[in-house]
């Protein structure tokens, strides 16, 4: 009978995901000399492309190894090849390893370690057909209405003073659900959201120094690794 | 200035064009390899679960979770991310990773969300994160017995885990920062999502006082979903009365 550890160590699947990935990299090159070029056809400079290409690359990183962390806990519970897929490709660090927790018992096993060495491949199936499925929600409503959706607040259109407000709408919803969130329910979490929101202020404030205006591609970057290194003090004082 | 109601159809840039037709076509093309991908091998090893196997009460909890977050991230995110959504949406992570890259470059470049310039701007952003996340779970996933050990130690995880607060910390400013930017100016938006502010604040306030702070992030999606229409019907409520306006920004400064 086939098992899990059959499926996840598959050369067949292992094919597949760089089959994907590889796609998925490709997707991406076309899309950034597309926009690339026609950022040129604007009037916006290689040096602008440049900033904007370099501060994307280093902003992601911290972010990017958060992921990793969440690759080294869902491998455990998925294998690598599959936890490698799920994190590259629409999937979202927190709920994958949301789903990665609450594989086991769904499945009818009360450890991870349990699930590892006692799942049929059937039962693997469920999770790769569950976690596929599942996150196609948004695009039932990106591919039909996502156009309808972005030129509802395309700021361009004449006579458009609705759109202006309905496009700011969206970002301040955004922050007036996130921010309560974040301050309210964790002393911890706005302890974080505190420090870095104060160290962007402060670089901001630096930036605008003669010679420092290189600092602007940092400012969310570095406020952001502050704000999580920050944690580790704020978990060690209260 | 402000409430005028006529509108006239957009006419899209060349790149917003080529976004919408290819972009989807190469969603449209990812999505039928990812939903293809576990049959392909599951049929390979005999191993296709029947129907009542996939959806039933114990797995209703896991789609529980998917279903309204990618709902919620497709409403509330599209609007935001403009041409870039259809590159975002695919490569995922986007409120940890991508809305932020975002936001920086339109920060950095001055530019202005929901217009074409803002739009080419944010997709050359988001693409160079994509390719950077790919390359880095790659490297990461090939030595993954090498830094298993570095990423399970216990400070790294903690700053890990406050990821999200952190990520917010730093791009308030910028998040007001490109809503202001452009020629028009809104007065007054933020009244708009006041009544959101004040009902997500008792949520808060009252799952904080039952000791269950901490399950209301997993249901920040459940949240957006449910206080956008909110936000948007007060502030057109606000809009038509004039409470909120649009002005330029020539005008402002006078």
């Amino acid at each position: 009978m086939t098992t899990i550890k059959d499926i996840i160590n598959s050369p067949l699947l292992l094919a597949l995901v760089c089959g994907g990935l590889l796609y998925i990299t490709a997707f991406s090159v076309v899309y950034l000399l597309k926009a690339k070029k026609r950022a040129l056809e604007m009037g916006i400079s290689n040096k602008e492309i440049g900033d904007i290409i370099k501060s994307s690359l280093i902003f992601s990183v911290v972010p990017s190894l958060s992921i990793v962390i969440g690759l080294v806990a869902l491998a455990t519970a998925l294998g690598t090849v599959w936890a490698w897929w799920r994190l590259s490709v629409i999937g979202s660090l927190s709920f994958e390893t949301q789903i990665a927790s609450s594989l086991a018992p769904t499945l009818g096993f009360k450890t991870t370690a349990e699930m590892m060495n006692g799942a049929t491949g059937e039962q693997f199936g469920v999770v790769m057909i569950l976690m596929s499925v599942g996150m196609l929600a948004g695009f039932f409503v990106l591919l039909p209405f996502g156009k309808k959706l972005m030129t509802s607040v395309d700021k361009t259109k004449a006579g458009n003073g609705w759109s202006n407000v309905l496009s700011g709408c969206f970002m301040l919803v955004l922050l007036a659900v996130y921010v309560p969130v974040l301050l309210i329910c964790d002393t911890y979490q706005a302890l974080v959201m505190i420090t870095g929101l104060i160290v962007a202020l402060l670089l901001g404030v630096l930036a605008k120094k003669p010679g420092m205006a290189w600092l602007n591609n940092f400012i969310m970057a570095g406020s952001m690794i502050a704000g999580m290194v920050s944690a580790l003090l704020w978990t060690s004082i209260f | 200035m402000s409430n005028n109601k006529t509108s006239t159809p957009v006419a899209l840039d060349p790149f917003q064009a080529w976004a919408h037709r290819w972009g989807r076509v190469g969603t449209l093309i990812a999505l039928v390899y990812m939903i293809s991908l576990p049959f392909i091998v599951l049929n390979y090893f005999h191993c296709v679960p029947s129907l009542g196997a996939v959806f039933n009460v114990a797995t209703f909890g896991i789609l529980s979770i998917y279903v309204p977050v990618g709902i919620s991230e497709a409403l509330s995110y599209t609007p935001l991310m403009g041409a870039s959504s259809y590159l975002g949406f695919i490569t995922g992570n986007i409120m940890n990773l991508k809305l932020p890259c975002a936001v920086n470059a339109l920060k950095i470049t001055g530019k202005e969300a929901n217009t074409a310039e803002g739009d080419v701007v944010t997709s050359i952003a988001v693409a160079a994160s994509s390719i950077m996340t790919v390359a880095i779970l790659t490297v990461a996933a090939l030595l993954i017995s090498f830094i298993s050990p570095i990423f399970e130690k216990p400070a790294v995880q903690t700053m890990s885990s406050y990821l999200l607060p952190a990520l917010f910390g730093s791009m308030t400013l910028g998040l007001f920062a490109s809503s202001s930017a452009g020629s028009k100016v809104v007065v007054g938006g933020i009244k708009g999502v006041i009544p959101v502010l004040i009902l997500v604040s008792l949520v808060c306030i009252a799952a904080r006082v039952a000791g269950l702070g901490g399950i209301i992030l997993g249901m920040v999606g459940f949240l957006i979903l449910a206080m956008l229409p909110v936000g948007i019907i007060t502030s057109r409520i606000l809009w038509k009365k004039g409470i909120i306006k649009v002005v330029d920004k020539a005008e402002l400064n006078k």
